[in-house]
C-alpha cells in the first residue's frame, strides 16, 4: 500500500497498519493518537503493529515503548498475579501521561499471547509476567531490555523506577485512584455529620448494639482468633490459603514446613484450635456449672477433656514438625540433646 | 454502681474472728507466693549468666552501657579518652550523679559516626540509663560495691521481678488476689518477655515493660477507687515509662480507648473523669520534660487521642452535671437546644482540625505507627523497616513460641472478664484486643501482648480452678431441695455470691471499705455465674460432677507443667546466647568462642586512643563501648550515606577501598569471618546488604556483578569482582569454608594497600591496617604525583592517589 496522509491511516489504523513505511513523526502522531484513544493510555498492539511501530528501523523509530506481555488464558492463574500487573501498569501508564502530557517518548503498550503468538516469539518470550523496554537503539527486537522480576515488587512504584533509571524520562509520583470518588467521599461525610446527633441520642439511651456486651465479647475473641493464626501475616505478605503440590497437581498443600512461612488454611485452622481450647474451658466455667442434668454436665466434661487434649497434642506436634523445635526439660548437663540450628 | 452497701453488711454478718485469722493467714500466704514469684522471675533469667557469664549481651545493650557509665561518670572529666579509664571510685558520688545527668543531657558522642558525630543526650530515652545509675549508685551509697556492668547486667531480671508484681496488682483490681498470683506466676515465665529480659539483656524494653503494666495497674487503682492520689502516681509511672520506651505510645493511646468505650457504653462516672483528666494534662506536661520527645508530645498525631477524648470527657462530664441540676424534662429541652449548638460549633471545629491534618503528607503521624494501622503500609512505602526481621508479622508458630499453652486459654479469660463486666475487666480486655491486633502486625510486638495473655490467662486458669475445686469440695444434693444435708456450705453460698454480685459496685467505694471485702473474696469460693440472682431467691449450688472435675484439674496441671517445661527450654536454650561470646558442639565437646572480645580488647591494647575503626555497622556499638575506638557508623543507623560509604569500602576492590578509608582518616579495618569456625552470620553473610545499600548511594555499585546466575557464592564459581572486593580479600585465607560449606574461590594472594595486624584465637575477626602511602622516588612523577594527591584528598578521595 502506497503512504497515505497520516490522517487517513489514523481513521483506519487496525486494517492498513500491515506494510505502510511511515516517517518518524507519522509513527509517533500514529501512537500518540492511538494513545489517546485507549482509557488507560496503554495502547494495544497486535502482530502487525508490531511490525509497524517496534520493528522500524531506528532512525524512524525515536521512541521507546515499555511493553506488556499479557495472556488472557493465564489470568486465572493466582501466582502469576496478571492482571493485577496489568493495572498496575495501567496506573504506571496514566501517571506518566499525567506528568508528560502529549510526551511522544515513551509508550505504553501491551500485547495479548493468542492473538500475537508471533510476536511472543519474535521477542523471545516464553514466561510470564513478563515486560519489555523497546529503546531507539535497540535494533532487534529480542535484543529489548527486559524488566527484571525484582522490579514488578513494588509493583507501579518499582516499575516507575525501572523506567525513570533507564530512558532518563520522569514518570513522577503513582497516582491511584481513590477508592471512592470525590463527590462519594463529600455524600458520606455528610451522611456521617448527619447521622452523628442520632448516634449520639442512641448511646444516650443506652439502646444501641455497643451496649450489648455479647458484640464486645464476639468481637474480641475475633479479633484474637484472627491474630494468632496469623491472618495478618497473609494479607501483609499476600500468602495463598494453600499451595498445590508441585509433583502431584491434584494434591493440595495446607501446611507449610518452616517457620519462616505460612499458608493461609494453616495459620486458621491452628487460631482455630487456640480459640476452640479457650472456649471449651470457659464453656465449662460459666455455662456447664448451671446445667441441672449431672448426666449432661458428666458428658460434656468428658467430651471437653478429650477434645481438648486432642487440640493441644495437635498444636504441639504441628509446632514441633513446623519449626523443628523439641522442646525438653533442661538438665544443666543437657548440652548434647538440643543443638543450635545450624 | 448501685447498691454500695451491701457488702459491707454481708461481711459483718457473714464471717467473725475466724474471718480475721483466715485473711491473715491468706495475706501472709499471699505475700510468701509474691516473694516466691518474685525469686523466680529473677532467676529463670540467669540462665545467660550460669552458662556463659555474666556478660551485656548483644549490640544495642552496649551501647546503653555505654551511656550509663558516661551518665555516671562526669563533668570533670578532662578528656574524652579517659571516660573509661578513670576509676569512678576517685569521684564524690553525690556530685556526679547531679552532675552527669546535667551532662549526659548535653552529651555530644565524638567517637562515633565519625567525622559527624551524634547528639546522644537528646536522641536517646534515659530511662533505662537513669535506673541502672540510680541502682548503682544505691548499692554504692550501701557500700555494696558492684561495677557498673554487674547492676546492668542484672537490671533486667530486677525489673522482671517488680514486673510480675506489678501484674499481681493490676489482676487483682479487675478479678482478685488468687487470679492475680496466678497472672504474676505466668508472667514470670513468660517466653516472650524472658527473650527481651534475661540477664544481661540491657536494653529499654527490660524496664518499660513493667512501667507499661505499673501505668496501668496505676489507671484501674485510679478508676476503681476515685482517688486523686494513684491519679497523680500515675501520671508519674506514665512520666517513667515516657522516659523508658517509645511504645509509650500505646499507653496514650489505649487509655483515651478506654475512657471512650466506658462514655459509649454509658459506664460515665466520676472515678473515670479522676482517672484520666489528671493523667492526660500532668503526663503530657511531664513527658514534654523529656529530651527526645519534648514538644513531640502536643504535635504529633500519636497524641491527638487522648485530648480529643479529653475534651469529650468534659462535655460528657458537664451533661452529667446539668443532668443532676435540672428536672427530667427541662434537661431534655436543654439537651435538644445544646445539641443542636454545640454540634455545629464541633462540627467546625472538626472541618479545621481534619483540614490541618490533611494537609501533612504522612496525616502527622509516623511511618511506624502507620504501619501498625494500616498493615500493609511498611511493606509498601518504607522498606527498609519493613526489612528488619523483628517487624515481620509473625505466622502461628511464633505465638505458640512467645506465649506458649497461653494462646489456649486467653480466650477463656476475655469470656471471663465479661461474667460480671466491669471497667477494669473491660480495660483487660481492651488492653488484649489491641495488642493481639498489634503483635499481629509486628512480631516485637509480641512483647507488649505477653503480659495481656499471662493476665487473661491467670483470670482463665483461676476461674477455672475455682469451678473445679468447688466441684470436688462440695457436691450438689441428689435432689434439688437441699438445705439440710450441708446447710453451711450452701448457705454460705448465697452469701458469697451477693458479694460477687455487687463486685463491680465495690469498687465504687473508698479504698478503706474495699480492702476487706477483696479479702472475703479471695479466701472463698466465688460462683461467677449467679450474679443475676436476686438474694431473697434460693441459692443453687454451682457445681460440675466430682470425677470429671478431678480429671479437669489434672489436665489444667498437664497443661501448665507443659508451660514451665516450655519456659525453661526457652530461657535456658533459646534467649540466653549473649551473642558476644559463641559456642558451638563439635564432635569433641563443647566450644566457646570468644573472638569478639579477643579483638576489641586488642583494639584498646595496641591501638592509639584516636585512632579510627571501621566496621561494618552491626560491630560498631560493641567497638565503642568495649575497645574505646572512634568508629565510623554503628548500630544508630541514622546516616544512610555514611553506611553506604563503608558498603562501597566494603566491595569495592582494595585499592579504591584504600582510597575511601583513607579519605575518611580511617587506621583500622575490622571484618568478620566465620568460615573457620562455622559461624554464620558474618560479613560474607552480610556482604549483600553492603552491596545493596552501597549501590543505593552510589551507583557504580552494582549487585548483578556481584551475583553468578542470580547466586550469591563465594566458591570458584564466584564474579571476578566478588572475588576482588575488599571484603572478600580481607576476610578470607583457609581454604575451605565451613559456615557455607564450600572451599574458597581464590586463595594465596599478596595485599598490597592493608596488612593484617591481627587475627584472633578462631580466626572470627581479623584486624587490617591501611598501609601508610609509600614514598614515590621517581624524579619526574613525583613532583605531579604530590600536589596530585594533597588536591585529591582534600576534595575527598574521589581519584586514586597512587597515580
Amino acid at each position: 500500500m502506497a503512504p497515505a496522509p497520516a490522517r487517513h491511516l489514523l481513521l483506519l489504523l487496525p486494517l492498513l497498519l500491515a506494510a505502510a513505511p511511515a516517517g518518524a513523526d507519522d509513527l509517533v502522531a500514529e501512537l500518540q493518537s492511538l494513545r489517546a484513544r485507549s482509557p488507560s493510555g496503554v495502547i494495544h498492539l497486535t502482530d502487525t503493529s508490531v511490525t509497524r511501530f517496534l520493528s522500524a528501523p531506528a532512525s524512524r523509530r525515536p521512541y521507546s515503548v515499555l511493553l506488556f506481555f499479557d495472556a488472557a488464558a493465564l489470568h486465572s492463574k493466582p501466582d502469576l498475579h496478571l492482571p493485577q500487573l496489568r493495572t498496575e501498569f495501567a496506573l504506571l501508564a496514566a501517571s506518566f501521561h499525567d506528568r508528560n502530557p502529549g510526551s511522544g517518548d515513551l509508550f505504553f503498550a501491551d500485547i495479548e499471547f493468542a492473538e500475537s503468538q508471533h510476536s511472543f516469539h519474535q521477542f523471545g518470550v516464553n514466561s510470564l509476567p513478563h515486560v519489555r523496554l523497546i529503546r531507539p537503539e535497540h535494533s532487534t527486537l529480542a535484543g529489548s531490555e527486559q524488566m527484571d522480576q525484582s522490579h514488578f515488587g513494588r509493583l507501579a512504584d518499582s516499575m516507575a523506577e525501572f523506567v525513570e533509571s533507564r530512558t532518563g524520562l520522569e514518570v513522577g509520583p503513582i497516582v491511584r485512584p481513590p477508592l471512592l470518588s470525590r463527590n462519594q467521599i463529600i455524600l458520606l461525610g455528610i451522611l456521617f455529620l448527619i447521622s452523628i446527633p442520632f448516634a449520639i441520642k442512641r448511646v444516650i439511651e443506652g439502646e444501641t448494639l455497643l451496649h450489648d456486651r455479647r458484640v464486645w465479647m464476639a468481637g474480641a475473641l475475633f479479633v484474637y482468633f484472627f491474630s494468632v493464626s496469623g491472618g495478618m501475616y497473609g494479607i501483609i505478605r499476600h500468602t495463598p490459603m494453600f499451595l498445590t503440590d508441585r509433583s502431584d497437581p491434584d494434591k493440595l498443600v495446607f501446611f507449610y514446613q518452616g517457620s519462616g512461612m505460612q499458608l493461609g488454611a494453616e495459620g486458621f485452622a491452628v487460631g482455630f484450635l487456640y480459640t476452640l481450647v479457650g472456649l471449651m474451658i470457659a464453656g465449662v466455667t460459666h455455662l456447664l456449672v448451671k446445667v441441672e442434668s449431672l448426666q449432661t454436665q458428666r458428658f460434656a466434661m468428658m467430651a471437653v477433656i478429650a477434645i481438648g487434649w486432642w487440640a493441644v497434642r495437635k498444636v504441639i506436634f504441628l509446632d514441633n514438625w513446623k519449626t523443628g523445635y523439641s522442646i525438653h526439660t533442661f538438665w544443666p548437663s543437657s548440652w548434647r540433646i538440643w543443638n543450635h540450628p545450624h | 454502681m448501685a447498691e454500695p452497701q451491701q457488702p459491707t453488711a454481708v461481711r459483718g454478718s457473714g464471717e467473725g474472728g475466724g474471718g480475721q485469722f483466715r485473711n491473715a493467714v491468706g495475706g501472709v500466704l499471699c505475700a510468701f507466693a509474691l516473694l516466691l514469684i518474685g525469686v523466680l522471675a529473677f532467676s529463670i533469667r540467669l540462665f545467660s549468666v550460669i552458662k556463659y557469664e555474666s556478660v551485656i549481651h548483644e549490640f544495642d545493650p552496649y551501647f546503653n552501657y555505654r551511656v550509663t557509665q558516661v551518665s555516671l561518670i562526669s563533668a570533670e572529666r578532662s578528656s574524652a579518652a579517659s571516660i573509661f579509664c578513670q576509676r569512678m571510685e576517685s569521684f564524690s558520688q553525690k556530685k556526679r550523679k547531679k552532675n552527669g545527668v546535667y551532662e549526659f543531657w548535653n552529651w555530644f558522642d565524638d567517637r562515633t559516626w565519625y567525622p559527624l558525630g551524634r547528639a546522644i543526650g537528646g536522641t536517646v530515652y534515659p530511662g533505662l540509663t537513669l535506673t541502672a545509675g540510680t541502682l548503682w549508685w544505691l548499692l554504692n551509697s550501701l557500700n555494696i560495691p558492684l561495677s557498673v556492668e554487674t547492676v546492668c547486667v542484672f537490671t533486667a531480671p530486677i525489673f522482671s521481678a517488680n514486673a510480675s508484681w506489678a501484674t499481681y496488682l493490676l489482676t487483682k483490681e479487675a478479678k482478685g488476689p488468687g487470679a492475680g498470683l496466678m497472672a504474676a506466676t505466668i508472667l514470670a515465665m513468660v517466653p516472650s518477655y524472658i527473650s527481651r529480659s534475661v540477664a544481661g539483656s540491657y536494653d529499654n524494653e527490660a524496664v518499660a515493660i513493667f512501667a507499661l503494666i505499673f501505668t496501668f495497674y496505676l489507671y484501674v487503682k485510679t478508676l476503681n477507687t476515685g482517688s486523686l492520689f494513684y491519679a497523680t502516681l500515675n501520671a508519674l509511672s506514665y512520666f517513667y515509662m515516657v522516659c523508658s520506651w517509645g511504645g509509650y505510645t500505646f499507653i496514650i493511646n489505649l487509655i483515651p480507648m478506654h475512657v471512650l468505650l466506658c462514655i459509649v457504653t454509658g459506664r460515665y462516672s466520676s472515678r473515670l473523669y479522676i482517672a484520666y483528666a489528671p493523667l492526660v494534662v500532668l503526663g503530657t506536661l511531664l513527658a514534654a520534660l523529656v529530651p527526645v520527645v519534648g514538644f513531640n508530645s502536643v504535635l504529633t498525631s500519636e497524641h491527638f487521642a487522648s485530648f480529643l477524648v479529653f475534651i469529650i470527657l468534659h462535655v460528657v462530664a458537664l451533661v452529667y452535671y446539668i443532668k443532676g441540676l435540672l428536672t427530667p424534662r427541662l434537661f431534655k429541652v436543654a439537651m435538644t437546644f445544646v445539641i443542636k449548638v454545640g454540634l455545629a460549633f464541633c462540627y467546625a471545629v472538626a472541618v479545621i482540625l481534619v483540614s490541618l491534618v490533611a494537609s501533612s503528607p504522612t496525616k502527622g503521624w509516623s511511618g511506624r505507627s502507620l504501619s501498625l494501622l494500616d498493615p500493609t503500609y511498611a511493606s509498601k512505602y518504607i522498606p527498609l523497616i519493613a526489612s528488619v526481621s523483628e517487624h515481620q508479622p509473625p505466622t502461628w508458630p511464633s505465638y505458640f513460641m512467645g506465649i506458649n499453652v497461653l494462646a489456649f486459654l486467653v480466650p477463656s479469660g476475655i469470656i471471663a472478664c465479661f461474667f460480671p463486666l466491669s471497667d477494669a475487666s473491660s480495660f483487660l480486655v481492651l488492653y488484649l484486643v489491641t495488642s493481639v491486633y498489634f503483635s499481629g502486625v509486628m512480631v516485637r510486638l509480641m512483647l507488649v501482648l505477653a503480659p495481656a495473655a499471662c493476665i487473661l490467662s491467670g483470670i482463665a486458669l483461676s476461674e477455672a480452678f475455682k469451678v473445679l475445686i468447688r466441684s470436688m469440695k462440695f457436691q450438689r444434693p441428689s435432689s434439688d431441695d437441699d438445705s439440710s444435708t450441708e446447710g453451711d456450705e450452701v448457705s454460705s453460698v448465697p452469701a458469697n455470691s451477693m458479694k460477687n454480685q455487687s463486685k463491680t459496685s465495690v469498687k465504687s467505694e473508698t479504698v478503706t471499705k474495699e480492702k476487706p471485702s477483696k479479702k472475703n473474696r479471695k479466701m472463698d469460693q466465688d460462683p461467677e455465674g449467679s450474679s443475676p440472682v436476686g438474694p431473697t431467691r434460693e441459692q443453687k449450688l454451682l457445681v460440675l460432677p466430682c470425677g470429671p472435675s478431678f480429671v479437669g484439674i489434672m489436665s489444667l496441671i498437664v497443661l501448665c507443667g507443659f508451660y514451665v517445661v516450655h519456659c525453661v527450654w526457652a530461657a535456658a536454650e533459646v534467649y540466653s546466647e549473649p551473642q558476644i561470646v559463641h559456642t558451638y558442639r563439635s564432635p569433641y565437646g563443647l566450644h566457646v568462642f570468644d573472638d569478639f572480645r579477643e579483638a576489641y580488647a586488642w583494639l584498646r591494647h595496641n591501638t592509639e586512643v584516636d585512632d579510627k575503626v571501621a566496621s561494618w555497622w552491626d560491630y560498631g556499638y560493641q567497638t565503642t563501648a568495649m575497645a574505646n575506638r572512634t568508629v565510623i557508623v554503628d548500630n544508630n543507623t541514622w546516616n544512610d550515606t555514611h553506611i553506604a560509604t563503608v558498603g562501597t569500602a566494603m566491595s569495592s576492590p582494595e585499592k579504591e577501598a584504600w582510597e575511601i578509608y583513607n579519605s575518611l582518616d580511617v587506621k583500622y579495618v575490622l571484618v568478620v569471618f566465620g568460615g573457620l569456625v562455622g559461624h554464620r552470620s558474618d560479613d560474607i553473610n552480610k556482604f549483600l546488604s553492603m552491596v545493596r545499600i552501597g549501590g543505593g548511594v552510589f551507583p557504580n555499585i552494582k549487585e548483578e556483578d556481584y551475583l553468578r546466575d542470580g547466586i550469591y557464592r563465594v566458591d570458584a564459581h564466584g564474579t571476578p569482582k566478588m572475588l576482588n572486593c575488599l571484603i572478600f580479600v580481607e576476610t578470607d585465607g583457609t581454604g575451605f569454608d565451613r559456615a557455607r560449606g564450600y572451599e574458597i574461590g581464590k586463595k594465596h594472594f599478596k595485599l598490597t594497600h592493608f596488612e593484617e595486624v591481627f587475627t584472633t584465637h578462631n580466626w572470627m575477626v581479623r584486624i587490617y591496617k591501611l598501609k601508610p602511602q609509600k614514598n614515590r622516588v621517581r624524579g619526574k612523577l613525583k613532583l605531579k604525583s604530590r600536589s596530585k594527591t594533597s588536591s585529591t584528598l582534600k576534595s575527598g578521595g574521589k581519584t586514586n592517589p597512587w597515580q
